[in-house]
C-alpha cells in the first residue's frame, strides 16, 4: 500500500470518526472514489445515500430500529402470506365464502397473492442471471436469513413459490395432455424453468435469492411502481457493496442496509422507471435529451455528427442513464462509478455530465464511423478506464 | 465517406415477453453461439449481419427490445422504421403466448403497414416442458396470415432459416432495383413513385 494511498485512507478515518460527520468534506472526500478497506466505502454509501443519519451518537439506535422494521416487512408481506397458503387444505380459515383463491375481486387477498406471484416470477427471471461472468451472486451467503429459513415456519417461502407456479402448471398439462387448456387466461400465470440454474440446499440461500426478497419487498411496499427490470442492477451493486463489507457486524445486515438505500436511491431515480412519465419534465425522455443538448453545447461538431446518422438518444442513453452505467462497466468500474456519483450533490446531473464525457471521449471513432460503426461503439462501449472518463465529466461540469 | 458493402439495408425488430429468448435467438443468428447468462435487454440493443440472397448482399440491422410493459413507449418508436418483425414465445410460458395478440396490436398500431411479421416459438429444445402445443402456434400464425417457425436458439432450430425467410419476403416486396442506376433511393419506395408521376404526365 502506497504511503499516499495510506493517507487518503486516514482522512477518510477522521472524517468518518467525527461525531457529528461533515458532509461537505465527506462528500468531496468521496468524489475521487472510496477506498474499500475498512468498510470505509459501505460505510460512506449508507450515509450519501441518506441512510445513516450524520450523528454517530445515534447509529445504533437508529440501525436497530430500522432493521427490525425490515424484520416486520418479511414477516408481513412474505412469512404471513406464505403461512396462509401452506395452511391451504390443512386448516381453512383463510377460504371463506367471502375470500378465496378464485374471488375475481380485485381487493381479494388471493387474487393479491396470485398477482405477486407474477412480479416474483419477473424478479425471480432477471436476478438469476444477475452479473452473470461473476460466481458472487450464485454462492451461499454466510448469513441466510433466519427469519426465513426457520425450520420451525412451515411456510412457503419465495424459492417454493417461484418452483409451485411452475409445476403447477406444467401438472396441469401433462394431465389433460392436450391443445385445449394453454390459452386459459390468468390459470398457467407464468412457467420458468426454474431448474436451469442451480437451487442452494435447504437451510442455505445464495445471494441473488437475498436481492430477489429485497426487490420483491420494495415492489409490495411500491405497487405504483413495483418490480420494472433493470432494478436489479441497481441494487446489485449496493448489495454486493455491503454483503463483501469486511467488517461482520455491519456484513450481516447487508439485505436490510441494502433495502433502505436502495429505497432512498431510487426515492430519485424512479421516475426513469414509470413509464407515464416517459414524456414529462421529469421523465426519462427529458434526461435522454439533455445529454444531447449538453452535448450540442460542449461539442457541436459531434452533436452534429450523431444528428446526421439519425443516432437518437434513446439507442443509447437510455440504458445508462435508468441504469446509472451498470451495463457499461465491469462491476469494480460501475462501483468506482458511484462513488463519484452518490457523492454529487446533483447525482442525476452529474450523469448526465458523465454520459456527455463518454461521447466526448470517442470522438475521433465516432467522426469516422457509419451508422453501424457507431451504433457499437456506443451500445458497447470501448473505454474501459472509468478513471478518465470521470476526470473529463469534473472538466466539463467545472467549464460550464 | 465508407464504401457501401452491401446492396441493400433490411431493419428487423425482435419483440415479445422477457424472458422468452430474443436476445439468445439473435445472438445465435448473429454470432452463431448460445449462452444461457445473458442479462436482461434494458431498452434496445442492436446488432448487424449480412447475409446474400438471390446474388445481392443484403445487410440485416437487427434491433433486440426489452419485453416488459413498462418499455413499451421506448421500444414502440422503433417500430416505424422496421421492415420486417419477428414475434417471439417461449413455448414453455403460456403466458408469453397469451400475450401474442397483444403483440401483435401493437404492431398494428405502431408499424409501417406493409411490415413482414412473423411468428416464432422459441425453446422447442425444451420439448418436456412444452405447454404450448405446436397447432396452436400454426393455428395463431394462420390466422394472421403470418409465417411460423418454432425454433431454438440453444439447439439451433430453425434460427438461420427463420431470418433468411424473413428476408426473402422482404425482398420480394422490395422495388427491383435497375442495375446501372445508382442514385435510386430503394429503401425509401421514393423511386418508384418517381417513375410513376413521370411516366403518367
Amino acid at each position: 500500500m502506497s504511503t499516499a494511498y495510506r493517507n487518503r485512507i486516514q482522512e477518510f478515518k477522521v472524517a468518518l470518526g467525527e461525531e457529528n460527520i461533515n458532509l461537505k468534506t465527506l462528500r468531496e472526500l468521496c468524489f475521487n472514489g472510496i477506498p474499500f478497506e475498512g468498510g470505509i466505502r459501505a460505510l460512506c454509501w449508507k450515509i450519501l445515500l441518506n441512510y445513516l443519519p450524520l450523528d454517530q451518537t445515534i447509529w445504533e439506535s437508529f440501525l436497530k430500529k430500522q432493521r427490525e422494521v425490515y424484520s416486520q416487512f418479511l414477516k408481513e408481506m412474505i412469512i404471513q402470506p406464505g403461512i396462509a397458503k401452506a395452511n391451504l387444505g390443512l386448516s381453512r380459515e383463510d377460504v371463506t365464502m367471502e375470500d378465496h383463491p378464485l374471488n375475481p375481486n380485485p381487493d381479494s387477498r388471493w387474487n393479491t397473492y396470485f398477482k405477486d406471484n407474477e412480479i416474483l416470477l419477473q424478479i425471480d427471471k432477471d436476478v438469476r442471471r444477475l452479473y452473470p461472468d461473476m460466481a458472487f451472486f450464485q454462492r451461499p451467503t454466510e448469513y441466510p436469513c433466519q427469519l426465513i429459513l426457520d425450520p420451525q415456519n412451515d411456510y412457503e417461502t419465495l424459492r417454493r413459490r417461484v418452483e409451485q407456479t411452475t409445476l403447477k402448471a406444467q401438472t396441469v398439462n401433462r394431465n389433460r395432455s392436450g391443445v385445449t387448456n394453454v390459452s386459459s387466461p390468468g390459470k398457467a400465470l407464468n412457467l420458468y424453468p426454474s431448474n436451469e440454474y442451480e437451487v442452494l440446499p435447504n437451510g442455505s440461500e445464495a445471494h441473488w435469492e437475498v436481492v430477489e426478497r429485497i426487490l420483491f419487498i420494495y415492489a409490495k411496499l411500491n405497487p405504483g411502481i413495483a418490480y420494472v427490470q433493470g432494478m436489479n442492477e441497481i441494487v446489485g451493486p449496493i448489495y454486493y457493496t455491503f454483503a463483501t463489507d469486511p467488517n461482520s457486524e455491519w456484513k450481516e445486515h447487508a439485505e436490510a442496509d441494502t433495502f433502505f438505500c436502495f429505497t432512498n436511491l431510487m426515492s430519485e431515480n424512479r421516475d426513469n422507471f414509470i413509464k407515464s412519465l416517459d414524456d414529462s419534465q421529469c421523465g426519462i425522455t427529458y434526461k435522454m435529451e439533455s445529454v444531447y443538448s449538453m452535448l450540442k453545447d460542449k461539442d457541436l461538431v459531434l452533436y452534429l455528427k450523431l444528428e446526421e446518422q439519425n443516432i437518437k438518444p434513446q439507442y443509447f442513453t437510455f440504458r445508462w442513464l435508468t441504469l446509472l452505467l451498470s451495463q457499461e462497466f465491469l462491476l469494480p468500474d460501475v462501483i468506482r462509478i458511484w462513488d463519484t456519483l452518490f457523492s454529487d450533490q446533483d447525482r442525476f446531473h452529474f450523469l448526465i455530465l458523465v454520459c456527455c464525457a463518454m461521447l466526448i471521449l470517442i470522438r475521433d471513432n465516432l467522426l469516422a464511423g457509419d451508422f453501424t460503426v457507431n451504433m457499437r461503439l456506443l451500445q458497447d462501449y470501448p473505454i474501459s478506464d472509468v478513471h478518465t472518463i470521470l476526470t473529463k465529466a469534473k472538466e466539463l461540469q467545472d467549464n460550464s | 465517406m465508407a464504401k457501401k458493402t452491401y446492396d441493400l439495408l433490411f431493419k428487423l425488430l425482435l419483440i415479445g415477453d422477457s424472458g422468452v429468448g430474443k436476445t439468445c435467438v439473435l445472438f445465435r443468428f448473429s454470432d452463431d453461439a448460445f449462452n444461457t447468462t445473458f442479462i436482461s435487454t434494458i431498452g434496445i440493443d442492436f446488432k448487424i449481419k449480412t447475409v446474400e440472397l438471390q446474388g445481392k448482399k443484403i445487410k440485416l440491422q437487427i434491433w433486440d427490445t426489452a419485453g416488459q410493459e413498462r418499455f413499451h413507449t421506448i421500444t414502440t418508436s422503433y417500430y416505424r422504421g422496421a421492415m420486417g418483425i419477428m414475434l417471439v414465445y417461449d413455448i414453455t410460458n403460456a403466458k408469453s403466448f397469451e400475450n401474442i395478440s397483444k403483440w401483435l396490436r401493437n404492431i398494428d398500431e405502431h408499424a409501417n403497414e406493409d411490415v413482414e411479421r412473423m411468428l416464432l416459438g422459441n425453446k422447442c429444445d425444451m420439448e418436456d416442458k412444452r405447454v404450448v402445443p405446436k397447432a396452436k402456434g400454426e393455428q395463431i400464425a394462420r390466422e394472421h396470415g403470418i409465417r411460423f417457425f418454432e425454433t431454438s436458439a440453444k439447439a439451433n432450430i430453425n434460427i438461420e432459416k427463420a431470418f433468411l425467410t424473413l428476408a426473402e419476403d422482404i425482398l420480394r416486396k422490395t422495388p427491383v432495383k435497375e442495375p446501372n442506376s445508382e442514385n435510386v433511393d430503394i429503401s425509401s419506395g421514393g423511386g418508384v413513385t418517381g417513375w410513376k408521376s413521370k411516366c403518367c404526365s
